[in-house]
């Protein structure tokens, strides 16, 4: 049955409330618009709206800071569903975990207020730290912020900056000591108004999610804007990529579900050469059931690592496991969807080949694949 | 050297190297994009005898052989695997099967059109929701004295719309399941035959995919290409021959990609050195490098056996397992060499990932390749 789960006993109810939340949310608002804004490229920008009065968004924000206060269990719940129903949209609506996140870290009360206030209004925020010459080697931002008296003056540019033309508020990581490097690095919250964000050209997947390149000339943020303490913004983004890494995962679960979902329906509709449904041939069965079974893998691993985070223990390598093991899973099942649905899977005739250009970059955002197996080694 | 080339193979290669990319290079971003027939580009594909390279004299070909018409389809390939689709399917489906089972008439009739590019060339053969045959739209060809008169519907047709000539498999014999198909040689221009539409690929999208509709479309009982009852054994054999071409395809493609992302690799710094000196990158690039060696052995023997008249179909399905494989991991360690650059689509790697997805696609368990090899294997 389509985006039907085994019923999971270890759900609260209030948690499984949440997932049908979610799930009916998706079902009904993104599904059927998801194609057509992967067509266009076109920024859903009313979806925030739409999501923030059905309770979705912001998924991330504690009570005290007027978010709905889910526990973390629901978090990936809600973003899981979202991955279902279309990456880019996942990525829109919960990206602002990122940011949120961290500022929540280290910020000052005045500066969580203001954060939080801003996402809970329905705003979006973004996270921008990568730079052309800063990817896997984060520390090697070369944006700079200088004191000049009650100011920080904020030089420089970023890429790939999820939805920063559109966000309200953005953490950008910048220098305020090149000589000391990664050591050298702060955070600042930096209002919309200050910068300039402009469209990346068309990518692979993930099209109606704008990923933005920023320019700061000169831009003038107040002293108070600094998260936490200089230099330890590096810090301060390790901590919160530990925490993100798993949401990644569980959106990688969501599309790698839906993968598989389109692929049995479409194998138990379709009758073969003999006139038999197509799933009765026993290669077609089996790989189906692998698809299946890792699938179920990468979720026990991504929950544990969530449920783990719910203790307070420090889950780095864990969430490390749990973001390459979920993403490369949905890139080989969405691989393996494409290849069982044939043409039509080639086609725009099925969501297939757009949850397989979708999935591509899960494997390199939020740290690639490779920098979380050096991650990952570095904790055996 | 994964294998030998013979010095007549070697030169139709940089051939068809050098026309690639006087001819095709300029255009094939722009066709990808906007999915669009590039006309100029299969005029001159006609003109310089690509069309026919393969097949007698007698019908226009230049009797180069089976090798040396896959060798074209790989240099093609490397610039716009669309472009090499277009040819594929003409040449290895449409051309291969009217001259392997064609009548002299037949042969007469239809070759020398498709050898000179007159008439691009298509085989359908699937059909709308189900296999071949098997679901309420299925196309049917009910005889009626001297001709046979077809109804029903064919999609995701290769070349489609803008073919001249069809090869069309259709159910002459419902009541004996998949022995009751049978291949017609039908005219483009015959009536009955509309183009539902057009349909919308992830990749290889210079290659047009269309839906037609067939509503009574009286085809000459002169036209049946092969036996009646005949059909599915014609079109596992064609798509065999055709799993060699798609192979050099793939290989084409997995080269552009491994070219673009070593490059990248050595201009790129990051921690203060090219990533091309990181292991975790060698690694990507050496086993990419390895797929197109092993692929090129696999790819070349079996076209060797198509050109010597052996049997193939075991070769053949074992290209398509390892190339099919082989090219959508390549492309998915392609783009991680290049990171988020490489999800941008102003470098090709992208291009070439959803390319080569779509090369080997199956539509039903007689295309499966496993079963043929085993069957070689308990002999």
């Amino acid at each position: 049955m389509v985006n039907e789960m085994n019923v999971d006993l270890t759900l609260t109810p209030e948690q499984q409330r949440v997932q049908k939340l979610a799930r009916d949310f998706a079902t009904s608002q993104i599904i059927p618009i998801a194609e057509k804004h992967d067509k266009s490229g076109e920024f859903p920008e009313f979806i925030v709206k739409r999501a923030l009065e059905a309770g979705i968004f912001p998924h991330s924000i504690s009570k005290q800071y007027g978010g709905p206060g889910y526990d973390v269990v629901s978090q990936s719940l809600i973003v899981e569903e979202l991955g279902y129903a279309c990456c880019a949209f996942a990525n829109i609506l919960t990206g602002n975990l990122l940011s949120a996140h961290l500022v929540s870290l280290a910020g000052s009360e005045e500066l969580k207020k203001y954060y939080m206030g801003k996402i809970t209004a329905g705003g979006l925020a973004g996270f921008a730290i990568t730079e052309p010459g800063a990817g896997s080697d984060a520390g090697s931002v070369a944006s700079t912020a200088r004191l000049e008296g009650d100011e920080w003056v904020l030089n420089g540019s970023k890429c790939f900056a999820s939805f920063c033309s559109y966000a309200k508020v953005i953490l950008v990581i910048a220098s305020t000591n090149l000589d000391k490097g990664v050591k050298g690095l702060s955070a600042f919250v930096v209002p919309q108004e200050a910068l300039t964000g402009t469209n990346a050209e068309h990518k692979l997947g993930l099209r109606c999610s704008d990923s933005a390149e920023i320019t700061m000339k000169n831009v003038r943020i107040p002293k108070g804007n600094l998260v936490g303490e200089e230099g330890e913004g590096f810090t301060y983004a390790m901590q919160t990529l530990d925490v993100f890494r798993a949401t990644v995962g569980s959106v990688a679960c969501g599309l790698a579900r839906r993968a598989l979902d389109e692929a049995v329906k479409y194998c138990k509709e379709r009758l073969d050469i003999d006139g038999k449904p197509y799933i009765r041939q026993q290669a077609v069965a089996f790989k189906l059931a692998d698809m299946a079974i890792q699938i179920e893998a990468a979720r026990d691993l991504v929950y544990k690592c969530v449920r783990l985070k719910e203790t307070g223990q420090r889950i780095t390598k864990e969430s490390s496991m749990a973001k390459t093991f979920a993403t490369d899973t949905a890139m080989r099942v969405a691989a393996d969807a494409v290849r069982l649905m044939g043409a039509k899977g080639y086609s725009r005739d099925s969501v297939v080949e757009k949850l397989m250009r979708d999935i591509k970059v899960y494997q390199i955002f939020e740290g690639s694949n490779q920098i979380q197996r050096l991650v990952v080694s570095r904790a055996l | 050297m994964s294998y030998p080339l013979t010095e007549e193979q070697q030169l139709i290669q940089q051939n068809a190297c050098e026309f690639a990319k006087e001819y095709i290079e300029p255009v094939a971003v722009e066709i990808d994009r906007d999915s669009v027939y590039p006309v100029e580009v299969v005029a001159k594909l006609a003109e310089n005898d690509f069309f026919g390279l393969c097949f007698p004299g007698d019908f226009g070909g230049a009797e180069a052989g089976y090798l040396s018409f896959v060798l074209t389809v790989e240099e093609i390939a490397k610039v716009s695997a669309g472009v090499a689709a277009i040819l594929v399917n003409h040449v290895a489906l449409a051309a291969y099967s009217i001259n392997k089972w064609g009548a002299p008439g037949q042969k007469e009739a239809f070759l020398p059109g498709l050898c000179s590019g007159a008439k691009l060339g298509a085989f359908a053969w699937s059909e709308p929701d189900h296999a071949p045959g098997a679901g309420p739209d299925r196309l049917v060809a009910v005889k009626d004295g001297d001709k046979y008169v077809l109804n029903g519907r064919k999609c995701y047709v290769e070349n489609g719309g803008v073919a001249g000539t069809y090869v069309v498999i259709a159910l002459s014999d419902p009541a004996a399941g998949v022995k009751g198909l049978s291949a017609f040689i039908v005219d483009a221009g015959t009536k009955g035959i509309s183009q539902v539409r057009n349909i919308e690929k992830m990749g290889l999208r210079a290659c047009q995919s269309t839906e037609l509709l067939f509503t009574d479309v009286v085809v000459p009982a002169a036209n049946l290409l092969g036996t009646a009852g005949g059909g599915l054994a014609l079109v596992q054999e064609a798509k065999a021959a055709a799993n060699v071409a798609e192979g050099a395809l793939v290989l084409g493609v997995v080269q552009a990609a491994l070219t673009e992302s070593a490059n990248y690799s050595k201009e790129r710094h990051q921690f203060g050195k090219a990533i091309a000196s990181f292991p975790a990158v060698q690694i990507m690039l050496a086993e990419m490098a390895v797929s197109i060696q092993v692929g090129r052995s696999a790819v070349y023997s079996a076209a060797a056996l198509i050109e010597n008249g052996e049997r193939f179909a075991a070769e053949a399905a074992t290209v398509k397992l390892l190339l099919s494989r082989l090219g959508t991991n390549s492309l998915i360690d392609a783009i991680q060499v290049e990171g988020g650059v490489g999800y941008c689509e102003d470098m090709s790697v992208s291009r070439l990932y959803r390319d080569v997805n779509g090369v080997f696609l199956t539509e039903s368990s007689a295309e499966f390749a496993e079963p043929v090899i085993a069957a070689e294997v308990l002999l």
